[in-house]
């Protein structure tokens, strides 16, 4: 054992108390041995001794009678003033609970709120499911989102879900039908990625929604316009997540 | 035949808050003089002990849903809270209570009524040497203060008193060697004054 070490464990050798013999035995051994830590021995002994001598004087020291007196009557008081109070406190005297309580409180607020909002489009009626892909450019099955009629819905109606678009963008056209008649039907290109392949596969549900862009963005996707109508405007899908990202458009005609 | 089982203070705790008297009278009884002594020894002041006493049961009284048994025993919170007072009423009286803020004015202080001798950190079992190192502690920074206090004069463990505290156990334990090793040197400078003290006697008696 060394000086240092004998410091740090000075208080409990001085105070005897339960420590490992061995290391007690070292630390005396140690102290023999050397003036400094003999002297730093004894200094700790006389202080935990003046210390206890100390503590003992004060042993009977207490606060007087009239304090007794004074949260006695201070005590009927508050019992008289709160009683209803105190027995509802103490209900709740752990206050864990209580945050338990405010936690499942919180947890059954986020289901319910996450319930009314899956149920939301299941209350609209099912959209047909006639549509079909005639489009000759695009033979092979498209996802389902893509295949809902999305055109001529009534406005309450303009937001549809959709599920996974894991398909990539293909260029070409096909023809939407919206369910109501022949004259309603509509040429739409598919689905042009806008964001990474990777965050297009990341989202797991989303919604279509219609909206009117100028004729230019045809140009942004490498369609081509008129540019005699470049003044007009041209309807899109826009799918969208549920983070509020656009993850792909589609141009409705 | 079988004793009636003392209950503890957390039983007593909960009859406090459905209105028991009785059980607000032990735990009182059982607790005051504690909180009592240890606002005594870390004020120095008998008024304050009282009033701090008073102060922490009538807290106990109004407020004993905020005790939380997984953060510490009835007595460590008791302790806190008398913590808390003691410090707001050392801090609100500052301007007015002397204190020794120097090492002069301390080491005055603990060697006040010391008697010279060869060794007087020895001699401390003497009441004038005890008288010397309550003044010692009190001349101590709280946060050395009042680890002393706890830990050596009340005798807590560290897990306890850092829970009063409000700090890590290691803290507590760096505070306590720290202090001890003040309080050392304080008697360590009482004991060189004595003996300059005592040399200079003995010239005047020669002379």
């Amino acid at each position: 054992m060394n000086c240092q070490e004998l410091e740090n464990i000075a208080r409990d050798v001085a105070q005897d108390e339960l420590m490992d013999v061995a290391l007690r035995e070292a630390a005396l051994s140690h102290a023999d041995s050397c003036a400094y830590c003999a002297m730093r021995l004894r200094d700790e002994r006389a202080l935990t001794h003046g210390l206890r001598r100390l503590a003992l004087a004060a042993k009977s020291a207490e606060a007087p009678a009239r304090v007794e007196t004074l949260l006695l009557a201070a005590f009927r008081e508050q019992r008289s003033d709160v009683a209803a109070p105190v027995s509802v406190s103490a209900l709740v005297a752990n206050r864990r609970w209580l945050y338990v309580g405010v936690g499942i409180a919180a947890a059954i607020v986020i289901v319910v709120l996450i319930a009314l909002i899956a149920s939301r489009p299941n209350r609209e009626p099912a959209p047909p499911q006639e549509a079909k892909d005639q489009a000759p450019p695009s033979p092979a099955p498209e996802p389902q989102p893509e295949r809902r009629p999305l055109a001529g819905l009534p406005p309450d109606r303009g937001r549809q879900p959709i599920r996974r678009a894991n398909s990539s963008a293909r260029s070409g056209h096909r023809v939407v039908d919206n369910g109501q008649s022949g004259r309603d039907i509509e040429i739409a290109t598919d689905f042009f990625p806008l964001m990474n392949r990777e965050s297009l596969a990341e989202m797991d549900s989303g919604q279509v929604v219609r909206v009117e862009l100028p004729r230019s963005a045809l140009m942004s996707f490498g369609l081509p316009m008129n540019m005699e109508r470049a003044d007009e405007r041209i309807k899109a899908d826009v799918v969208v997540g549920n983070d509020g990202l656009a993850r792909a458009i589609r141009f409705v005609r | 035949m079988t004793q009636p089982a003392i209950p503890s203070d957390l039983d007593l705790l909960r009859l406090v808050m459905a209105g028991d008297e009785d059980a607000f009278t032990q735990l009182y009884r059982r607790r005051q003089a504690g909180v009592y002594r240890f606002a005594l020894q870390m004020s120095g002041s008998e008024s304050l002990a009282e009033d701090v006493t008073q102060e922490v049961f009538i807290v106990l009284i109004r407020e004993a849903v905020r005790y939380d048994p997984n953060r510490g025993s009835v007595a460590a919170y008791l302790y806190g809270i008398a913590r808390n007072h003691v410090l707001r009423r050392l801090e609100q009286d500052r301007p007015f209570v002397r204190l020794a803020e120097s090492d002069d004015e301390t080491d005055a202080n603990a060697s006040s009524g010391t008697i010279a001798g060869d060794n007087p950190l020895e001699e401390l079992t003497r009441n004038e040497m005890i008288d010397a190192l309550r003044n010692s502690i009190l001349a101590l920074p709280a946060h050395y203060r009042e680890v002393v206090v706890l830990c050596d004069l009340h005798e807590m463990s560290y897990i306890d008193a850092a829970k009063v505290v409000g700090c890590a156990v290691g803290t507590v334990r760096s505070r306590l060697h720290r202090a001890r090793a003040l309080l050392i040197e304080k008697m360590r400078a009482g004991r060189d004054r004595g003996q300059a003290a005592d040399e200079v006697k003995r010239l005047r008696c020669f002379a």
